[in-house]
């Protein structure tokens, strides 16, 4: 891997993890589990569309491990491993679909996957069905936080296109 | 716009209509009275709540961490936990049937039966 495509991509890990644990001290925004913005998400739509999906995959590994570790939070890990994968995996089967004008669309995809991911996870790891009744919640809050991140990289994408 | 994008489109807001629906749906008060207390998916107790007293009741997770649950004039809800998110405490009294109060590091899951 080329030195400075390395470095770039340690830069957006960094700004994901500052993203994410700042996010973390914002007060919740309601008292279901899962319920949240997600911002950290801006850099992995905009790692899907300007990286390969090897060096996404490796940058949403760094940040998921850094991110456990550094907010004290290991236990929640399995969750948000299983979110961030399926949201991952489910962005880069719709990038070739999804062109960079609806860019918002593969946002709010990963978001319901993402939200998908973690309840299959919870579903899983408590050993009962009753967490399903939060998934169309979920969909609901994770379509609204979706629209909104991938407006932001949207805009992203264009404002570093033109500074390159 | 081609056709896989469209596609794509509506899957998207068919899936957005369906969960806003059911997300109404789900507000409605419930007629059950019973609550049962879950950990790790086996019922640990089972509340009526008409007539239960008032008490508090310690759950200890395996990794050390606890929830008091509090019964009060036939509610019931969370009032500590030693997880570090506290959403069990901040979702409050179990109001619907279909959204049950849960506790993700500690496994529990307090529902209307």
């Amino acid at each position: 891997m080329k030195l400075r495509r390395l470095t770039e991509l340690s830069l957006l890990t960094s700004v994901a993890l500052i993203i994410f644990i700042i996010e973390q001290r914002f007060p919740d925004i309601a008292p279901i589990p899962g319920v949240k913005l997600g911002l950290a998400n801006i850099v992995t739509v905009y790692a899907v569309y300007r990286y390969h999906p090897g060096e996404s995959a490796m940058m949403v590994t760094a940040r998921l491990l850094l991110g456990a570790f550094f907010s004290n939070n290991v236990s929640a890990l399995i969750y948000s491993a299983a979110g961030a994968y399926l949201c991952l995996i489910g962005m880069l089967g719709v990038r070739h679909i999804i062109p960079e004008k609806y860019l918002w669309l593969c946002s709010v995809i990963g978001a319901m996957l993402h939200n998908t991911g973690q309840i299959a996870a919870a579903v899983v790891m408590m050993h009962t069905t009753a967490v399903i009744s939060y998934f169309p919640v979920l969909m609901v809050s994770g379509t609204i936080a979706g629209s909104f991140t991938g407006i932001c990289t949207q805009f992203l994408v264009k404002h570093i296109d033109r500074t390159r | 716009m081609n056709k896989k994008l469209l596609a794509v489109m509506m899957i998207v807001s068919v899936i957005f209509t369906v969960s806003l629906i059911l997300v109404i749906l789900q507000m409605k008060a419930p007629d059950k009275r019973i609550a049962e207390v879950l950990q790790d998916g086996t019922v640990l107790y089972t509340i009526d709540l008409n007539s239960a007293e008032n008490q508090t009741i310690r759950i200890d997770a395996k990794s050390g961490s606890y929830n008091i649950i509090t019964i009060e004039n036939g509610e019931i809800y969370i009032s500590d936990a030693g997880c570090p998110d506290h959403i069990c405490m901040k979702t409050g009294i179990l109001k619907s049937e279909n959204v049950p109060i849960v506790c993700l590091p500690n496994k529990l899951v307090i529902r209307f039966r």
